[in-house]
């Protein structure tokens, strides 16, 4: 069992994130807010919001830690809206932890709600009166990516946090750190790499890091190897034999994407999107534009609609028809 | 791939002679027109009316062969669109010259008007009668609805009788013959009794079976049968649905189907590119299937059911109506890929599901996000580095299985590690 112990290896991101406020060395503004929480041991209902992997999840569970300890995990209620099935899944289980005893220094427990910006207006009025329900008890964190997709009721009942997408020496700094507590031989262009392919997401930057090191020493090749791996290259196949006007074929690739990668509609429309910009993607300029307009119009209907593949396949059949017009 | 000719269109009666079993109705019918041919019809137009697949189409069709007249037909769902009704009046109002054809005006299954409750239509109609220099003849299978009042009392009302088991199974056994086919008498009696008359849908049920196995038996169509009910409605909601003709059929063809609208709408997301070559054609039907799905989901989010109707119109007419051109359109039966492959990867979507689960809570993210953005670089370490794997899937309590499907190629290899370490 020991032994176990010794051999038993985590995922970077989690290893090493940081476990309490004091850890985390970026957003210090907000920071020093909650650890005045922490101090006066109140707060109020908590929105933030920040593009991904900013560290907004962390200091919830950094905030948390700080105000009930390591058990912190007993006396908070983890949702994520992505997850859950609906409004009423998400009533159901806050009325039942709202039943559980408060813990004895601090007069509330907090629930804490990620990607709440993934419901609907509908589902957030219901979480608006769940929040008025329990705040003698509970308090929430919501979490989001876009505030403004958040409703004014809601957004006017809590503190807002906005954390800013983390700056270019910190993520590389962070990395060299993690590398060398690893003992990762790595090269400094490789990690400046990692920032670029991660668009400021640590998460994805850790895990970049991490899968590249378990292929040998970290180099540029190797950081754009297990990107290229890791990006499944069926989204290109795919728009390549909608546009030689094979549309069947294109679909049957759109559905090993969804099936078989998880992908969501708007995860693939969103890497059509980046695709068509690239040069692997070989049509005239002026099409690219006719196409990326078209990948918006469908990502939005995406949102609105009910079958993804139906609206991924209405993009497809139209790139065909394109394509058939681009031959002759 | 080959077009092979739908039968009900290769075995279409050529002479009036071969319209089965309306010796009544036939001689009305001939006795009509020919009093128009010598210019004093008693009534200027003929409604034929009947069950479907019993005759009337084709007996216009070959009566005006026999004659050497031309067929003008406009379908139900121009009725509503004035020009067009004006083209066609215009038409027929014309004085035939001297060397032109005769012609025979044809408007086909007049009662799909009740159901578009349009009277402005029934009203063209009768101007389109009154001044007409031709035959009119309509056709339907239910003239008793009251709005179709007026254009009875105009007509000379032609009934045409179900056909019976007998003279189905007559009609079977010379497409049999001619087709070079076995057919066992008794199957063909239980595809005769199952049509109730319909000599359309017998012929296709034959087609069904002769092409799918070759040969027609009794257990054959048995399993047909007891197919249709459950999984052969779909496929047949989809033929109704691509050959439609008017708008009115596409709707019922989704609207009521014997399956409900949201399988429906998977089939038919199938099936477009079945059923169309065109890549126009093709984009335009997933565009209003696109446009369908997206009523849906607004249903979905708000309640507002009010919407339905869209759903309906853009998912059979904006998808029927995206052809070109008309022209009949059959299809072997063949059930939704995605739906069996989503049956075939149900273990590995639910190994992936299980990592997901398992690392979610210790990575403060979605399962979702986890099966998008980490679990491909986890696959990454496992097929490149066994031994580092074994050590993550140790931390992370994963099972053998989810090993396997992580690690792919390298799992015998991290599995070796795996229970070394475990021991």
């Amino acid at each position: 069992m020991s032994s176990n112990k010794v051999l038993a290896e985590l995922l970077w991101a989690e290893k090493y994130r940081p476990r309490s406020l004091d850890e985390i060395v970026n957003q210090e503004e907000i920071v020093s807010r909650l650890k005045k929480f922490v101090q006066e041991k109140n707060m109020p209902h908590l929105l933030f919001a920040g593009p991904p992997g900013t560290g907004k999840t962390t200091a919830a569970h950094c905030l948390a830690h700080d105000l009930y300890g390591e058990n912190y995990r007993q006396y908070m209620l983890e949702l994520n809206a992505s997850d859950e099935r609906g409004i009423d899944v998400i009533r159901s289980k806050v009325k039942e932890f709202a039943r559980t005893k408060i813990p004895g220094n601090i007069p509330f427990k907090i629930v804490l709600l990620d990607e709440a910006d993934n419901m609907t207006s509908d589902a957030q009025q219901a979480l608006r009166r769940l929040m008025e329900m329990y705040t003698a008890t509970t308090r929430f964190i919501l979490i989001a990516n876009y505030p403004s997709k958040i409703i004014e009721p809601i957004q006017s009942r809590c503190a807002v946090f906005r954390f800013t997408p983390l700056k270019k020496e910190d993520v590389i700094a962070r990395l060299k750190w993690i590398a060398d507590q690893e003992k990762v031989e790595y090269d400094i262009e490789a990690l400046e790499a990692i920032y670029e392919l991660s668009e400021g997401d640590m998460r994805r930057a850790i895990n970049i890091l991490q899968a590249a090191a378990a292929i040998g020493k970290v180099t540029v090749d190797a950081v754009y190897k297990v990107v290229g791996l890791a990006h499944p290259r069926e989204v290109r196949q795919m728009i390549n034999l909608a546009l030689s006007g094979n549309f069947t074929e294109a679909r049957n690739k759109l559905r090993q994407l969804m099936i078989n990668y998880g992908l969501s509609g708007v995860d693939v429309i969103k890497q059509i999107h980046r695709e068509v910009f690239s040069q692997e993607i070989k049509i005239p300029d002026e099409y690219r534009i006719i196409i990326a307009d078209l990948a918006g119009e469908i990502q939005f209907r995406l949102v609105e609609g009910a079958d993804d593949e139906i609206q991924l396949n209405a993009f497809l059949a139209r790139l065909a028809f394109i394509g058939k017009k681009l031959k002759v | 791939m080959t077009k092979r000719l739908p039968w009900i269109i290769k075995y279409r009666p050529k002479k009036v002679a071969d319209v089965i079993n309306q010796d009544q109705a036939k001689k009305t019918f001939l006795q009509w027109l020919e009093s128009w041919l010598r210019g004093k019809p008693s009534k200027k137009a003929a409604l034929l009316y009947g069950p479907a697949g019993c005759g009337k189409t084709s007996l216009v069709e070959a009566a005006a062969r026999e004659n050497g007249l031309e067929v003008v037909e406009m379908n139900a769902s121009d009725f509503r669109r004035k020009q067009d009704i004006e083209r066609i009046a215009k038409i027929a109002a014309t004085q035939r010259s001297l060397f032109a054809r005769g012609k025979i005006i044809l408007l086909d299954e007049v009662d799909g008007i009740s159901g578009m409750a349009d009277r402005g239509a029934v009203d063209a109609i009768l101007h389109l009668i009154e001044t007409t220099r031709y035959p009119v003849v309509m056709t339907a299978n239910n003239p008793w609805d009251q709005k179709l009042r007026p254009l009875r009392e105009v007509s000379l009302m032609i009934p045409f009788k179900r056909l019976s088991e007998r003279d189905v199974v007559i009609a079977l056994k010379k497409i049999c013959s001619s087709e070079k086919i076995e057919c066992d008498e008794k199957a063909l009696r239980e595809i005769a009794k199952r049509s109730e008359g319909d000599l359309r849908s017998a012929i296709n049920d034959l087609q069904a079976i002769a092409e799918g196995y070759g040969r027609v038996t009794l257990e054959l169509v048995r399993m047909l049968s007891t197919y249709r009910n459950r999984q052969y409605a779909p496929f047949e909601a989809l033929k109704n649905l691509f050959n439609a003709k008017y708008i009115f059929q596409a709707k019922n063809a989704v609207s009521q189907a014997d399956i409900d609208y949201e399988t429906m709408m998977i089939w038919i997301n199938e099936h477009i590119p079945t059923y169309y070559d065109d890549p126009e054609e093709i984009w335009r039907a997933y565009e209003a299937l696109s446009r369908a799905d997206v009523y849906l989901g607004r249903i979905k989010k708000t309640g507002a059911w009010s919407l339905l109707s869209y759903v309906f119109e853009m998912m059979g007419p904006g998808v029927a109506f995206a052809r070109k051109i008309y022209r009949y359109r059959w299809k072997a039966f063949r059930s939704p890929q995605r739906l069996q492959l989503l049956a075939q990867t149900k273990r590995s979507r639910e190994i992936r599901e299980g990592i997901a689960r398992a690392l979610a809570p210790a990575l403060l993210t979605s399962r979702h996000r986890v099966k998008t953005d980490v679990i491909p670089f986890i696959k990454i370490i496992f097929e490149r580095n066994p031994k580092y794997a074994a050590r993550l899937a140790i931390g992370y309590g994963l099972t053998e299985e989810m090993i396997k499907w992580l690690a792919g190629p390298s799992a015998r290899e991290v599995l070796q590690y795996y229970r070394r370490y475990k021991k």
